[in-house]
């Protein structure tokens, strides 16, 4: 049973890593960012929230502390994301900037959550 | 569980990047937890440089400035304002032997230098920057020494600490899965 939980949060953290990859290979791009990249990431970060949400109930409490403040950041994705998309010139570039942070810090903490979840097992282990 | 900033030094730019490879594989494993993992390189000439995507000049830099901090934080806890100092000024600075020299002469925090400052980059080498959260020290160490890596580590908590730090959130210049520039694949 846990091992399946753990996988299913790994899973959030995979695809959270690979939201914060996305946004910062068109932000890294020479030329920056461009519109379809929105797209894109607005589609990645609404299926990562559902992920997160979805494992949520499954998780102990430090972990689904850490979740809950990785769907925050989440929303702030999706939020500059759809800025960026009505923006033009470097008030997009600025928003992409924003985006990529606010998916840095969600990255950040589902990682958390793992470490929680992790070491809750560990201690488990132990006794 | 521990958090912390950690660099393995590494001879060459190849074992610092198999050591990378290995610390992601031990979290693959859940045997410990990698927030955010990036490399950086010392020249012949003892000029830094930090692997990173960015193509902006003034967006690379800043990633300079951060790691550099954390290099120098790395070193000691003067090395962390000098490091911080030093990076704002030229990119990835060169907070690591800046720090060590600056801390041996402090006697009141000797035995804490002897071991903070220990860890050098010299001309050539390549360190692994990670920040880890860690059951023991034991995994990573066993697979770092394995590779020919030499791993120093500070705690993530007395890092938080440091007031250089107000400005810098050292993580967020790390990349949080493994980063590879396509020049250095294995």
């Amino acid at each position: 049973m846990s091992t399946d939980i753990n996988k299913d949060l790994d899973r959030v953290r995979a695809s959270a890593q690979a939201l914060h990859a996305t946004i910062s290979d068109s932000a890294a791009r020479r030329g920056g960012a461009v519109k379809a990249d929105v797209e894109a990431v607005q589609q990645k970060a609404k299926a990562v929230m559902e992920s997160a949400k979805a494992s949520l109930d499954a998780q102990n409490e430090a972990a689904r502390k850490y979740l809950k403040a990785a769907l925050t950041n989440l929303e702030a994705v999706q939020t500059h994301a759809a800025e960026a998309a009505k923006a033009s010139g470097q008030a997009f570039q600025k928003s992409i900037r924003q985006t990529l942070a606010d998916a840095r810090a969600s990255v950040e903490k589902v990682t958390e959550a793992v470490a929680a979840k992790r070491s809750a097992e560990h201690s488990k282990s132990r006794k | 569980m521990m958090r912390n900033y950690m660099a393995v030094v590494f001879d060459d730019t190849g074992g610092a990047y198999k050591g990378l490879h290995a610390l992601w594989q031990l979290d693959a494993e859940g045997l410990v937890t990698v927030h955010g993992t990036t490399v950086v390189h010392r020249d012949e000439w003892g000029q830094f440089q930090v692997d990173t995507k960015e193509t902006h000049p003034a967006l690379a830099t800043a990633v300079g400035v951060g790691v550099g901090a954390l290099l120098g934080a790395l070193a000691g806890p003067a090395g962390a304002a000098v490091g911080a100092a030093g990076g704002a000024a030229i990119g990835a600075g060169a907070g690591g032997v800046v720090g060590l020299t600056t801390d041996l002469v402090r006697a009141d925090t000797r035995d804490q230098a002897s071991d903070e400052t220990a860890f050098i980059l010299r001309a050539g080498q390549s360190a692994v920057i990670a920040d880890v959260t860690e059951d023991s020290a034991l995994a990573i160490d066993s697979r770092m020494r394995e590779l020919g890596g030499i791993v120093r580590r500070r705690s993530w908590s007395t890092l938080q600490d440091d007031a250089w730090f107000d400005d810098y959130i050292p993580s967020s210049y790390l990349y949080p899965y493994e980063y590879i520039p396509p020049e250095y694949s294995l």
